[in-house]
C-alpha cells in the first residue's frame, strides 16, 4: 500500500494552533480516537515514547517530527498530518539533547512493520522532498493536503 | 554468518526502512549477514551472538558489540557514509 492510501482527510490538520508537543499531541489524538484509529492507552504511549526516543528530524534548512508509538495501541492504520501556525520543539531522533522547531507533523499509526515498507519509504522521500514539504506548509485545507500527497503517489 | 540488529524505538517504522536498507546494502557489496529488526529495548538482550547495532534512534545504554547511528538513512543527509562505516564494521 501507498502513502497516499493512508491518509485520511478527516486526520488532516492545517494550520494548526498549539502551544506546545502535549498539546499537539493531544489534539491530534482526540481526532483519531474519536474516529476509532487508536485506542485510549495511545495518546499516554505516544507521549511517554517521544520522551524517551524522540522524533524530531532536522533535514537542515527545515524540520518535521513523525511521532509514533508501538503497535498494539493503533486500531485502523493511519497516517496524520498536521501543519503548525507556529511551531513547537521537538527533540532529535539521534541526539535527546538537541531541540528543533517542527511545523510539519507526520503521525503514523501503524501496525504491521513489513507489508507498510513501501509506504514508509514513501514516507522518508516524501520528508526528504523540500519543494513538497514546502507546498504542504502552504496548503489552506485537507483536501489540498491530500492533492500534494496524491501526486507523490508512486 | 554475521549478524545486524537494526533498532528503532518501536521497532515499526524507521527501523523498517532502514533494515531494507542494510540488507541492500549488504547484499550489493556481498557481505552475508543476517538483518533482524527490533526494539532497541530488546537489543540489550540480543546483542550476544550479533556484530552491529545500526538504530535509527539513542542508545539508551553501553553495548557490548559496536553500534551505529543511522538516522541519516532518515533524513537522507551523509547517507554514503553512513553506508562505507556499517560495510568497514562488517568486513
Amino acid at each position: 500500500m501507498s502513502l497516499y492510501e493512508f491518509i485520511r482527510e478527516d486526520l488532516i490538520k492545517v494550520n494548526l494552533t498549539v502551544d506546545n508537543q502535549d498539546q499537539l499531541f493531544e489534539t491530534l489524538f482526540i481526532e483519531a480516537y474519536q474516529r476509532g484509529y487508536v485506542k485510549k492507552d495511545y495518546l499516554q504511549k505516544l507521549k511517554e515514547r517521544e520522551a524517551v526516543f524522540p522524533t524530531g528530524l532536522s533535514m537542515g534548512e527545515y524540520s518535521v517530527a513523525i511521532p509514533h508509538t508501538d503497535p498494539e495501541f493503533i486500531i485502523n492504520p493511519f497516517i496524520a498530518v498536521a501543519t503548525l501556525e507556529k511551531p513547537v520543539s521537538f527533540h532529535l531522533m539521534e541526539d535527546k539533547s538537541k531541540q528543533t522547531e517542527v511545523n510539519m507533523i507526520l503521525m503514523l499509526g501503524l501496525n504491521e512493520p513489513h507489508s507498510q515498507l513501501k509506504m514508509l519509504q514513501e514516507i522518508m522521500t516524501l520528508i526528504q522532498d523540500k519543494s513538497k514539504i514546502e507546498q504542504l506548509l502552504k496548503a489552506q485545507t485537507p483536501i489540498e493536503v491530500q492533492e500534494i500527497l496524491k501526486k507523490n503517489r508512486s | 554468518m554475521k549478524k545486524v540488529l537494526v533498532a528503532c524505538g518501536a521497532g515499526i517504522a524507521t527501523s523498517t526502512v532502514v533494515c531494507n536498507r542494510v540488507e541492500n546494502l549488504l547484499k550489493e557489496n556481498g557481505i552475508e549477514a543476517e538483518v533482524i529488526q527490533c526494539k532497541i529495548a530488546e537489543v540489550a538482550n540480543r546483542q550476544d551472538d550479533a556484530d552491529l547495532i545500526v538504530s535509527t534512534t539513542i542508545l539508551p545504554t553501553q553495548y557490548k558489540i559496536p553500534a551505529v547511528i543511522a538516522t541519516a538513512y532518515i533524513t537522507g543527509i551523509n547517507m554514503e557514509a553512513l553506508d562505507q562505516k556499517i560495510i568497514d564494521h562488517l568486513k
